[in-house]
């Protein structure tokens, strides 16, 4: 394998090269195309959550105004099954009479103006045979399934270490549901012509989207072109294909003409999936100086009742710290509630928050400080399989953060530290964050002048993957950054992976690694079999490039420009695909490691009135190679917010007998606003990863890990109140 | 009903509007203006913000007829040809974009603090401004930023 | 497709007479809560009378007394100096209450209009709202309710009021002018809401076809001090979970004279007359603070979730009450 032998920051002052276009207003987000004679589309979605539709009176809204459709599941068009993509997709809309959830699509009106698809889709009226809807996770009547995944973990023997244990914490740490709500209305826009289908859509991953419409519609593959070259935000809530694309797709073959369909924000909150509630259940065996002896983390999570979901909140406790003796198991219990689905962290954010408040919990139990008991307790290697990591800075971490945060000048009692009305709490938690990486292709060009194209169609939701690989292919091909055009986005461009599970840096990062690899070899062969040209029987491990140039390593005197070498050969570009596939660990006898980070929070809570403000936040953290550090710190500071929110604020609460949304708005659904968010200092340590060539571990959604356990742990600081559920809010923390 | 509104200095007019529909669905999609960001067309998130005659409002919140005969500027109109006005570059430089959903209200937003204010607003001040604009990917922290050098650089020239 | 019309009117009595002559009209004025009710498919007039552009605007000195058109926004009166200097909690209640965004289309007269936040009115799915479909039944009150009333509720009704203007304005003594084709007609704002009782539809006194088209705002005594203080989840941009409007004229540690109001714990603006009887001539001290507070959050209609408000607004009003008199 080579390696980039590049310093440990890349770019680190590289501007976003999407930036101009997304402050101007010009860059074009699937809500923002509108093609001639579109349509636009409104949902009607289902008023209870089990039962069936028994009548349907679609009279009024086909005779209202602008109306030029009305779908239900009487017209439907009869779909394709639709395949599972890692995980599984919604099986297509309206195909029968059946309601699983509240919210469910029941119908599609398609008028010439939104406002009049709206008013149509009101004038639908349903009755509906109600059947008992199972709600409550703990409702005896549901189906539960155990090992969905068949990752239940153990090793040692946890029951006899947790009976001789000289210290124990059982404890039983809840999270709520919380919904993704990227700031960008997930909207489709589709197009037919012929039996070719062009979809404007909003989502995480274009060659998934393709493979699931052309199942569900009987098309080839290469018959459904997908277009995201930006999206709003996703959070995870674009990694499946959800109902309503085919909706749209559906709609628009009806009426002949394309069609938008373009979601609310209420119907965000049902349509896309939402971040599963879930019980934590923990029990810690220690030595009495806080050494680990025995850790069992079970969980229980929450699935639809026709779905599937990956959230192994256990599965943290089998790799942050080092013990004997661990059980790791999950549970998914079905109700009648919308699809839960990925957001950021998916299973970590949940399971670090149990994990993080029971070694806390610990720490004052044996009087250890809350950091020592985690830097005590620090894995050197993987505690299941005795392996080496690839790389883990998680010391690192909490030590740079504890000086950077000043935790020296804790007082380590209770309450002790006031300010005025405020008692003021420092919290720690630390970070293992998990280890993905799927299949990903790209494509390089080098045209005339000596420019270059990457393409691949995975997209950018925001992370800024058009920036870091352009740097990445500039720095592979010896250019400039503003001479590489990135083409994302597209799932007519190689096929790409997911931008999700922190996953895609390192697998396009590859990808296009391998790409430029190929390409400068490419180059060499082409100029070693020019007589004349100055690399002629130079070999490829002798060449090196910069400048738009390749020369002899230790003589740039003697080289030739990528253009010219294109000339000389009468072509007008050359190209390369690159592909990568994950390292098997077995081979590199490692084991991948995610990312790593600690958090320090400075909380204070108002005495009386039990409000929880964050002061100060110091987020340490170890992502291998950082490609461009501005991005990167974006990602842990928005990262940070969503764990702020997650820890004081978001909670998808759900009507107990209906099984609705309560609180479908972003004025009612709380997410931090600018004033919540205090000064957060962000700091990167570690080394490049040895797992992959270009030496990085995604970042993505690390940032929001740690910080709901780092403030619950602050908040215990404060107050000496052990808070064992989110969010945490000011009447659990009121007197 | 036909509504007539000058845009980014420009009049324009849409026809056969229905007078319950609100001037951000005019500007995205009647006037092929979709700077203004649709995210929860209920005044909550700010990301439609715009200036009408002068002052910044959520056009998801005013109704078109409202809109008639006013000056409406938005995130297309600041820019003057490839020069970026010294928000849209602060907020480049800083790196206060991401997704970029939320931008562009916040860059309008933002406008309109730094055009009414001599020196550089303090951070309460700051915060208190775009109070109304919620963003999911950057954090916050180095929007602040942005405002600040943008305002360091009027403040200065 | 609801067809309705849009009217423009060039007179207050134009815009008046349109609107009374139509049982299904209204006035519309800054768009903040209409527009946003339109879209849930709460509201639905046949006439909107758009009323922005008449000369309702301006905020003007008279005495002790200000003027205030009702169709100042919010952020002009926000920006008003001699309130500023002789009422800041009016002030603090406005920059509180809003957005900038929303403070530039926000008027005075809608302001004191705005409808309740509860997801379960402004939710058409949602069978049961007595304020949306009398005898309907209420929904909130069997389900998730943090966001909502404890005082003036009732099983009928839930809802919160959720304005913050309102709330100072009702602790001033503020009065409202009513305009109708009869004439003028003067209401104390602390007269103008209506507790839900059996019918929660009703929120105001007034008539269909009348206007507000002044606020009169009558300014404290110089020396008068006063805070408005809003407890909410976030720092800022959210509805309060509670807040109290307080003003008082101090002499050394004693209270003189007290206005309090209270904000996110009523169905209607909470004047709190009993704690302004407690407060007069009384020295300021924890005991008379928590008395004032006992006195104001009396027989609260409670459901599980807002069960914590009857603490939370006692110790909010008992905080103002600490740090306007220290």
């Amino acid at each position: 394998m080579t390696t980039i032998q590049q310093p440990r920051i890349l770019g680190a002052g590289v501007d976003r090269v999407d930036g101009p276009l997304k402050v101007t207003g010009q860059a074009r987000y699937p809500n923002d195309v509108n093609l001639p004679g579109m349509a636009y589309a409104a949902v009607v979605r289902s008023t209870i959550p089990s039962g069936r539709i028994t009548r349907m009176d679609t009279t009024a809204a086909e005779k209202s105004p602008g109306v030029l459709e009305v779908i239900t599941h009487e017209n439907a068009d009869h779909l394709g099954e639709a395949p599972a993509t890692f995980i599984k997709n919604p099986q297509p809309p309206l195909q029968d009479d059946a309601i699983r959830f509240y919210g469910q699509y029941i119908a599609v009106v398609v008028a010439d103006t939104q406002q009049n698809a709206t008013a149509a889709a009101g004038l639908i009226e349903v009755e509906y045979e109600r059947h008992e809807a199972i709600l409550d996770p703990h409702d005896p009547r549901a189906e539960r399934i155990k090992d969905p995944w068949g990752e239940d973990t153990a090793w040692g023997d946890v029951r006899t270490a947790l009976n001789r244990a000289p210290v124990m914490i059982d404890q039983t740490y809840t999270t709520s549901e919380n919904t993704n709500n990227p700031l960008g209305l997930f909207t489709t826009l589709a197009s037919w012509d012929g039996d070719t289908l062009t979809l404007h859509d909003s989502n995480q991953w274009p060659n998934m989207i393709q493979q699931v419409v052309a199942a569900m519609f009987g098309l080839p593959r290469d018959a459904v072109r997908v277009l995201t070259p930006f999206v709003g935000g996703g959070f995870g809530a674009g990694l499946r294909c959800w109902s309503h694309i085919p909706l749209a797709v559906m709609a628009a073959r009806h009426v002949g003409r394309p069609v938008k369909l373009e979601l609310t924000r209420p119907e965000m909150f049902t349509g896309l999936g939402h971040r599963t509630s879930s019980i934590n259940w923990i029990r810690l065996g220690a030595t009495r100086d806080g050494r680990l002896t025995a850790i069992e983390h079970e969980s229980l999570t929450t699935l639809p009742l026709d779905g599937d979901e990956y959230e192994p909140c256990s599965s943290v406790s089998t790799w942050s710290y080092a013990s004997p003796n661990v059980t790791a198991r999950d549970q998914q219990v079905r109700l009648n509630i919308p699809w839960t689905n990925f957001m950021r962290a998916p299973g970590d954010a949940q399971g670090n928050f149990a994990l993080e408040s029971a070694i806390d919990e610990l720490a004052w139990e044996v009087g250890l400080d809350p950091l020592e008991i985690r830097l005590l307790n620090y894995a050197e290697v993987d505690p299941k399989t005795g392996r080496p990591w690839s790389s883990n800075a998680l010391r690192r971490c909490l030590e740079v953060g504890a000086q950077r945060f000043g935790w020296s000048n804790r007082n380590p009692e209770i309450g002790s530290m006031r300010d005025g009305h405020e008692l003021v709490g420092y919290g720690v938690a630390g970070v293992s964050f998990f280890w993905y990486q799927q299949p990903c292709s790209a494509k390089v060009i080098v045209r005339g002048d000596g420019s270059a194209y990457v393409r691949s169609a995975v997209t950018d939701i925001g992370t800024g993957t058009y920036t870091i690989m352009a740097q990445l292919a500039a720095g592979l091909l010896g250019l400039e950054v503003d001479q590489v055009e990135m083409q994302l986005g597209d799932s007519s461009m190689p096929v790409g992976t997911a931008a999700g599970g922190s996953g895609l840096t390192a697998a396009l990062g590859s990808a296009v690694h391998d790409a430029c690899g190929r390409l400068i070899q490419k180059f060499v062969d082409l100029a070693g079999t020019d007589p004349f040209s100055p690399l002629a029987n130079v070999p490829f491990e002798d060449v090196a490039v910069s400048e738009g140039r390749l020369f002899r390593k230790g003589d740039p005197t003697r080289g030739e420009s990528l253009a010219r070498i294109l000339a000389v050969h009468g072509l007008t570009e050359l190209s390369a695909d690159g592909n990568s596939t994950p390292n098997s660990p077995d081979q590199l006898g490692m084991t991948p490691a995610g990312a790593r980070g600690a958090r320090f929070v400075e909380v204070r809570v108002d005495e009386d009135l039990g409000r929880v403000r964050v002061a100060r936040i110091v987020t340490v953290n170890d992502g291998g190679r950082i490609l461009n550090e501005k991005l990167a710190r974006s990602q842990i500071l928005g990262g940070t917010v969503g764990g702020v929110g997650m820890a004081l604020f978001e909670d998808t609460v759900t009507d107990k007998d209906t099984g609705r949304i309560a609180n479908a708005t972003f004025g009612d659904y709380l997410i931090p606003v600018n004033a919540d968010i205090p000064d957060v200092h962000v700091e990167f340590v570690g080394e490049p990863d040895a797992f992959n060539p270009i030496g990085v571990k995604g970042i993505g959604e690390i940032g929001l890990v740690g910080v709901a356990p780092a403030i619950a742990n602050g908040i215990f600081h404060a107050t000496g109140k052990r808070i064992r559920s989110l969010p945490i809010t000011m009447d659990e923390v009121m007197d | 009903m036909r509504v007539n509104v000058t845009v980014n200095g420009a009049p324009m007019t849409a026809d056969d509007v229905w007078p319950g529909e609100s001037l951000l669905y005019v500007l995205r999609e009647r006037l092929g203006l979709p700077g203004a960001k649709n995210a929860c067309e209920q005044g909550e998130c700010g990301s439609c913000t715009v200036y009408l005659d002068g002052l910044p409002v959520c056009a998801c919140l005013v109704a078109a007829g409202q809109a008639e005969g006013r000056e409406v500027l938005t995130v297309e109109g600041l820019a003057s040809g490839e020069e970026l006005d010294p928000v849209q570059e602060a907020f480049v430089e800083c790196g206060a974009v991401q997704c970029g959903f939320c931008t562009p209200g916040l860059i309008v937003q933002a406008h309109s603090l730094i055009a009414g204010h001599d020196g550089v607003p303090a951070d309460a001040e700051i915060r208190e401004h775009l109070a109304g604009n919620l963003c999911r990917c950057t954090g916050y922290e180095k929007i602040l930023d942005a405002v600040r050098l943008a305002a360091r650089r009027k403040a200065g020239s | 497709m609801h067809e309705f019309r849009y009217e423009r009117p060039a007179t207050v009595a134009e815009a008046i007479r349109a609107v009374a002559h139509d049982p299904e009209a209204d006035f519309l004025a800054g768009g903040t809560t209409e527009v946003d009710l339109m879209k849930d498919g709460v509201f639905h007039p046949d006439l909107l009378v758009d009323i922005t552009r008449l000369p309702l605007r301006g905020v003007r000195r008279d005495g002790t007394m200000l003027q205030v058109g009702a169709l100042t926004t919010m952020e002009e009166l926000a920006s008003d100096r001699t309130l500023m200097e002789r009422a800041p909690f009016v002030v603090e209640a406005l920059l509180r209450g809003a957005s900038v965004q929303l403070r530039n289309m926000a008027t005075i007269g809608g302001n004191l209009l705005q409808r309740t936040r509860c997801r379960y009115f402004r939710d058409p799915a949602v069978p049961a709202c007595n304020k949306r479909e009398p005898g309907s039944g209420c929904e909130a009150v069997n389900s998730v309710a943090r966001m909502h009333a404890i005082l003036g509720a009732s099983p009928a009704c839930i809802a919160l009021h959720a304005s913050d203007l309102a709330v100072a304005l009702v602790a001033l003594d503020a009065v409202v002018h009513i305009q109708s084709e009869e004439g003028e007609r003067l209401v104390p704002l602390t007269q103008f809401y209506l507790m839900p009782g059996e019918t929660p539809d009703r929120e105001n006194v007034l008539r269909h076809g009348e206007l507000i088209t002044a606020v009169d705002i009558p300014l404290p005594p110089e020396g008068t001090r006063s805070i408005y203080l809003k407890i909410r989840d976030r720092a800022s941009y959210e509805f309060a979970l509670a807040s109290a409007a307080i003003a008082v004229i101090m002499d050394g540690p004693v209270i003189k004279e007290a206005r309090v109001a209270m904000g996110g714990v009523g169905t209607i603006p909470w004047r709190g007359f009993e704690a302004e009887e407690v407060l007069r001539e009384a020295p300021a001290t924890p005991d008379t603070f928590r008395s004032a507070a006992d006195g104001t959050i009396r027989d609260p209609f409670i459901v599980p979730g807002t069960a914590f408000k009857v603490e939370l607004a006692k110790r909010t009003l008992i905080r103002a009450l600490t740090e306007v008199t220290s």
